[in-house]
C-alpha cells in the first residue's frame, strides 16, 4: 500500500527513440490506475519502468516517498502479472506461488498458510500440486495473480493480463480483478489496450499515444470531457462523430457551418461560453465532435439531413449509419459520416433521408491543427475584451486599479486572465451563475453585466466580490503582447561541467559547475546527483542545456553576478519585481528594494533550477 | 485412355518410386555400415594381422584380441589409456559444459558493449579448422609447462568448448524472458534465475552439450598425439595408433571397446533430449 509519484519520466532508447515522454502523475494509495492506448504508445514501457525491469532514462520515480530509480525490482516491493503469465513450468502451482516468499526467507508455516489462502481466494486449491502445463489459460492467469498477491506488495502491476483469454473468461476475470482490488486494498496499475477494460475497472485512466500522456482522469470525465480529439475518438464505442466546421458568433447564437456539406445550424452561445473566443470569427477550421447517443432522429429548427446507409440492430439498441453528404454512402473515412445510437428497435430503410438533431449540451469542439479541445471543462484562461482608461482596467463595467508596473495608454485591449488570477471572496458585486464541482474545487461561472467570467475557488458562493492578480494577466493590442505575466521563468543556455581538482600528487576529486551567463556556478550535491543519474556516460558534460529560474529563485545580494536595474514593476501588496540587465540578458527578480539604475549583484538558488536538454527537448530536472 | 489404365500407371509409378528410394537407402546404409562391420569382424580375427585376411574378412575368428587387450599390458597398456581418456574426457565434459552454458546464457540474456562484435568474432573463428592453431597451442603449452600433462589437454578442450556456444544460445533465446523478469520481481538474483529456472528448463540442451563435450576429447587424436609423449599418459586414440602393424585385431578391438561408453551414455541421456521442458510457462 503506497503512493506513487512519477515526475518527468522519460524512456529514450540508444537510437534516440523516445518511448515515453515527460510522464507526470501522482498515484494515491489504493487507487486503481489503468494505462490505456494503442499499441506502441508506451503504456507497457511505463509499467516496466515502475517495476524496475526497464531503466528510467530521465525523471524520478517515487514509491512510498522513496526514490526507487536505482533500486532492483525485488527491492521495490511490487508484484507484477504478465500478459503471457510467465509461470515457472518445472514447478508445481504451489511452488510457483510460494517462490516469492521463499526467496524472502519467510517461515515455511506462514508460506503454507498464505499460499493456501491465495489459492482459496482465486479458486485454484485443487490444482496446487499440478504443473502449469496441466491447466487452462484462465487457471494459469489465476496462478499468476496468486503469485502476485501472496506477497502483499505495495503496488500491483498488471500488464494486459486478460488479453490472452477468450471474451467470456475475460469478462469474468475482469470483475474478479476488481473484487481482488477491493479485498487487497492496495494500489493497482493495470495496462490494457481495451477501452472497455479501462472504463470498467479504473478509478483513474491514463490515455497515452506515441509516448505522450493525452489525458489523466476518471472514466466518467474522460468520456464526458475529453481534452483532445484523440481521447474523444479512443474512448467510447461506437466512436464519436467528427465534422469539420467553422464557428461564427452572431448575437446570442453561434452559427456552425459544416465544411464538407452545405449545412448550417445555430447553437445558443450559452452552450459554448467556455470556448476560446478567437475560434468564433468564422475563419478558423474547427472539429465538432458529438457522441452517437447525443444525436436523435427528429426534426427541429436546427436539424440536419442524413442519408441512411445501413442499420445494425443489436437487440437493446440500434446503430444507424449514414452520411450528411446525401450523395455519399458513408463508406470508408467519409468526413461527413454519422453513427447514431438509438435505444430499442427501429426500422429504418437504407437509402432513406432522415432528419437528425444534435444535443448541444454534449458538443465537443477541437482545434483542427492541435486537436486540443477548445471547449474545456475548466478553461485555461478567460479571454475578454477590456478597456484601459486613466490607469484603470474596465472589465465589463467593473473597474480595477492597475498597479504601477502596468502603464498603458488608454485604449481597448484583449486580455487573457488565468482562472487562478481571479480571487473571489464573499460579497455582492458579482452574481455567481453556477458552481460546478471539479476535482475537489469549484468552477465559478461569474455573471458580470451579462458577460461570463470563470474563476476557481475552494468554496461555492451565490455572489462574490472579485480582485485580479495583475502580475498574471496578459494584455494584447492588435494581436501583439503588450503586457505579459511576470512570473515567467528566466531561461539561460549553458552546460554542466566538471573539474578535476588535485588534492595531492595522486589524490584528486571532482567538482561540478553549471555554466551560464559566462560564469560558473557550483552545483549542489542534489543537482549533481540528478544530472549524473540522468546520463550513464560523460554525455552530460557535452550537452547544451537550458537552465530556468523563477524570479523568486534569484536573489539580490552583496556578491555574485553584477547587473543593473533597468525597470521596476510594482504590483502592490509588497509584490515588486525588478528587471536587471546582466550581460545582454534581461532577468526578472522578485525584490522590493532595488531602484532603477542601481548596480546590484545577484545569486541563483541552484536547488530550484529547472534543466532541459536542448538537443532532444528532455526535461532532466 | 481409360480410368483403370490411368490408375494402374499411377500405382506402377508409386511402386517404382518406393523401389528406387529403398535401393538408394540400402546402398547408403551399406556404405556407412560396412566399415563398422568390417572393424567388428576384424576385431575377432584370430591371427591379428591384417595381412592374414582372406580378401576383406579374417580367415579365423576368436576372442584373443579382446583378451590380450586387457592381459598383455607390458607393451601396450590399454587399461591405462582407457582410464586416461575417461579422466580427460570427463573433466573436459564437466568444465566445457559449464563454460559453454554460462557463455551462452550471458550472450542470450545480457546486453553489454561489444557483445555483437564478440559473437561475430567467435562465428568467424569457428570457420577455421581447429588444427590450424596446433603449433601455437603447442608453444603456449610449452610456456606454461603443460606439455605431457593431462591437465594441459583438459584446459584446451574446456577452453575451446565455449566457442561453439551458438546452439545453446539459440536454445536459451527460446526460453521466454518474462520468466526471468517474473523471477527477478519475486526476488531472485541472476545466479538464482540461472540455477533455479534456466538450468532445469534446459535439460535437453545440457545433455546435448555434455555429450558433445565428452565425445570430442574421447575420440580426439591430434592434440593428445602432439602434447602427450609419455606412453603412460596416452589416450586410447594415441595408444592404438602406436600399435604395431601385426596388431590390427587388437586395434579393432580397442576401437570397439572405446565406442561402448558413448553408446551407454547416449542411451542413458536420450530420454532428456526431448522438447517441451517449458510447456505451460507462457501463452504461446
Amino acid at each position: 500500500m503506497a503512493n506513487l509519484s512519477l515526475k518527468h519520466i522519460y524512456k529514450v532508447y540508444p537510437n534516440g527513440t523516445k518511448a515515453v515522454n515527460d510522464f507526470n502523475m501522482d498515484i494515491k494509495d489504493k487507487e486503481f490506475i489503468v494505462f490505456v492506448g494503442p499499441s506502441g504508445c508506451g503504456k507497457s514501457t511505463t509499467l516496466r519502468m515502475i517495476a524496475g525491469l526497464e531503466k528510467i532514462t530521465y525523471g524520478e520515480l517515487t514509491i512510498a516517498d522513496e526514490v526507487v530509480n536505482s533500486l532492483e525490482p525485488k527491492e521495490r516491493d511490487i508484484a507484477m502479472v504478465f500478459q503471457n503469465y510467465a509461470l515457472y513450468p518445472h514447478m508445481t502451482i504451489y511452488e510457483n506461488i510460494a517462490f516469492g516468499l521463499r526467496t524472502r526467507k519467510v517461515n515455511k508455516k506462514i508460506i503454507d498458510e498464505k499460499v493456501k489462502e491465495a489459492a482459496k481466494t482465486l479458486g485454484i486449491e485443487e490444482y496446487l500440486y499440478k504443473k502449469p502445463k496441466e491447466m487452462s489459460g484462465g487457471q494459469r492467469q489465476r496462478v499468476a495473480l496468486g503469485r502476485a498477491i501472496v506477497r502483499e506488495p505495495k503496488v500491483m502491476l498488471l500488464d494486459e493480463p486478460l488479453s490472452n483469454l477468450d471474451a467470456k473468461l475475460r469478462t469474468q476475470m475482469r470483475s474478479e480483478i476488481v473484487k481482488l482490488h477491493k479485498k487487497l486494498n492496495t494500489t493497482f496499475i493495470y495496462v490494457t489496450h481495451d477501452q472497455v477494460e479501462a472504463m470498467t475497472m479504473g478509478t483513474r485512466i491514463v490515455v497515452m499515444k506515441d509516448g505522450f500522456v493525452k489525458q489523466i482522469d476518471s472514466p466518467k470525465n474522460l468520456y464526458r470531457y475529453p481534452s483532445n480529439k484523440f481521447v474523444a475518438s479512443f474512448i467510447g464505442s461506437p466512436q464519436m462523430n467528427f465534422f469539420n466546421v467553422t464557428l461564427k458568433k452572431q448575437n446570442n447564437d453561434v452559427k456552425v457551418e459544416f465544411l464538407n456539406v452545405k449545412e448550417e445550424i445555430s447553437i445558443p452561445f450559452d452552450k459554448l461560453v467556455k470556448i476560446k473566443p478567437n475560434f468564433l470569427d468564422g475563419t478558423k477550421e474547427v472539429v465538432l465532435g458529438i457522441r452517437s447517443e447525443n444525436i436523435s432522429l427528429k426534426k427541429s429548427s436546427n436539424s440536419l439531413k442524413m442519408k441512411v446507409s445501413h442499420v445494425e440492430e443489436l437487440g437493446n439498441e440500434t446503430l444507424v449509419y449514414g452520411d450528411l453528404d446525401l450523395n455519399n454512402d458513408a463508406i470508408g473515412d467519409s468526413p461527413t459520416k454519422v453513427i447514431i445510437k438509438i435505444p430499442g428497435f427501429k426500422e429504418i430503410e437504407a437509402g432513406s433521408i432522415v432528419d437528425i438533431s444534435l444535443d448541444f449540451s454534449f458538443l465537443h469542439l477541437f482545434d483542427k491543427e492541435s486537436e486540443e479541445s477548445i471547449l474545456k471543462r475548466v478553461p485555461d484562461n478567460n479571454y475578454v475584451n477590456v478597456e484601459v482608461k486613466d490607469n484603470k482596467l474596465d472589465l465589463f463595467g467593473l473597474e480595477f486599479n492597475l498597479p504601477k508596473a502596468i502603464l498603458l495608454p488608454s485604449s481597448s485591449y484583449e486580455a487573457l486572465i488565468p482562472l487562478e488570477a481571479i480571487k473571489v471572496k464573499e460579497g455582492d458585486k458579482v452574481k455567481v451563475k453556477e458552481n460546478e464541482e471539479v476535482d475537489e474545487k469549484y468552477l465559478l461561472t461569474l455573471d458580470i453585466n451579462e458577460h461570463v467570467l470563470f474563476a476557481l475557488n475552494e468554496k461555492k458562493y451565490q455572489s462574490v466580490d472579485i480582485s485580479i492578480d495583475m502580475s498574471q494577466i496578459t494584455l494584447l493590442k492588435d494581436g501583439k503582447e503588450v503586457i505579459c505575466p511576470v512570473e515567467r521563468n528566466n531561461v539561460f543556455v549553458g552546460e554542466f561541467i566538471n573539474k578535476k581538482i588535485k588534492d595531492g600528487k595522486i589524490k584528486s576529486h571532482n567538482e561540478y559547475y553549471l555554466k551560464f551567463l559566462d560564469e560558473e556556478f557550483p552545483s549542489t550535491d542534489l543537482i549533481t546527483k540528478k544530472m549524473c543519474q540522468a546520463y550513464d556516460d560523460r554525455r552530460v558534460f557535452h550537452e547544451k542545456f537550458s537552465f530556468s529560474f523563477r524570479p523568486s529563485s534569484i536573489k539580490i545580494s552583496d556578491s555574485g553576478v553584477k547587473g543593473k536595474v533597468i525597470k521596476e514593476m510594482d504590483y502592490g501588496n509588497n509584490k515588486k519585481y525588478v528587471t536587471l540587465k546582466v550581460k545582454d540578458h534581461e532577468i526578472v527578480v522578485l525584490d522590493s528594494k532595488a531602484k532603477v539604475d542601481d548596480e546590484v549583484y545577484i545569486t541563483f538558488n541552484i536547488d530550484e533550477i529547472g534543466v532541459t536538454e536542448i538537443g532532444r527537448d528532455i526535461k532532466v530536472i | 485412355m481409360s480410368k483403370d489404365k490411368k490408375r494402374i500407371k499411377r500405382r506402377c509409378k508409386k511402386t517404382l518410386d518406393v523401389i528406387i528410394t529403398y535401393c538408394i537407402l540400402i546402398i547408403v546404409a551399406f556404405i556407412f555400415f560396412f566399415p563398422c562391420l568390417w572393424l567388428i569382424l576384424a576385431s575377432f580375427s584370430k591371427s591379428g594381422s591384417i595381412y592374414s585376411f582372406d580378401g576383406f574378412f579374417p580367415k579365423e575368428y576368436g576372442l584373443d584380441a579382446f583378451i590380450t587387450l586387457f592381459t598383455d599390458t607390458v607393451m601396450y597398456n590399454y587399461q591405462r589409456w582407457f582410464l586416461n581418456t575417461l579422466f580427460i574426457a570427463s573433466c573436459s565434459c564437466i568444465l566445457g559444459t559449464l563454460l559453454t552454458i554460462l557463455t551462452a546464457y550471458c550472450m542470450s540474456r545480457f546486453r553489454f558493449k561489444s557483445r555483437k562484435a564478440m559473437m561475430k568474432t567467435t562465428l568467424v573463428l569457428g570457420m577455421f579448422p581447429s588444427f590450424m592453431g596446433t603449433i601455437a597451442v603447442y608453444l603456449i603449452m610449452t610456456q606454461f609447462h603443460l606439455v605431457n600433462q593431462m591437465w594441459g589437454l583438459i584446459l584446451i578442450y574446456s577452453a575451446q568448448a565455449p566457442m561453439g556456444y551458438m546452439v545453446q544460445k539459440g536454445f536459451f533465446d527460446t526460453i521466454p524472458y518474462s520468466i526471468d523478469e517474473a523471477a527477478r520481481i519475486d526476488g531472485a538474483s541472476n545466479f538464482e534465475i540461472f540455477r533455479k529456472f534456466i538450468l532445469p528448463m534446459s535439460k535437453p540442451m545440457l545433455v546435448y552439450t555434455a555429450l558433445t563435450s565428452f565425445t570430442w576429447p574421447w575420440s580426439d587424436f591430434i592434440l593428445p598425439k602432439m602434447l602427450l609423449q609419455d606412453k603412460n599418459l596416452y589416450t586410447v586414440a594415441v595408444g592404438l595408433m602406436s600399435l604395431g602393424e601385426t596388431e590390427f585385431a587388437r586395434f579393432a578391438a580397442g576401437s570397439i571397446i572405446i565406442a561402448i561408453p558413448i553408446i551407454i551414455l547416449y542411451f542413458c541421456l536420450v530420454k532428456y533430449m526431448i522438447n517441451g521442458m517449458s510447456a505451460g510457462a507462457v501463452k504461446e
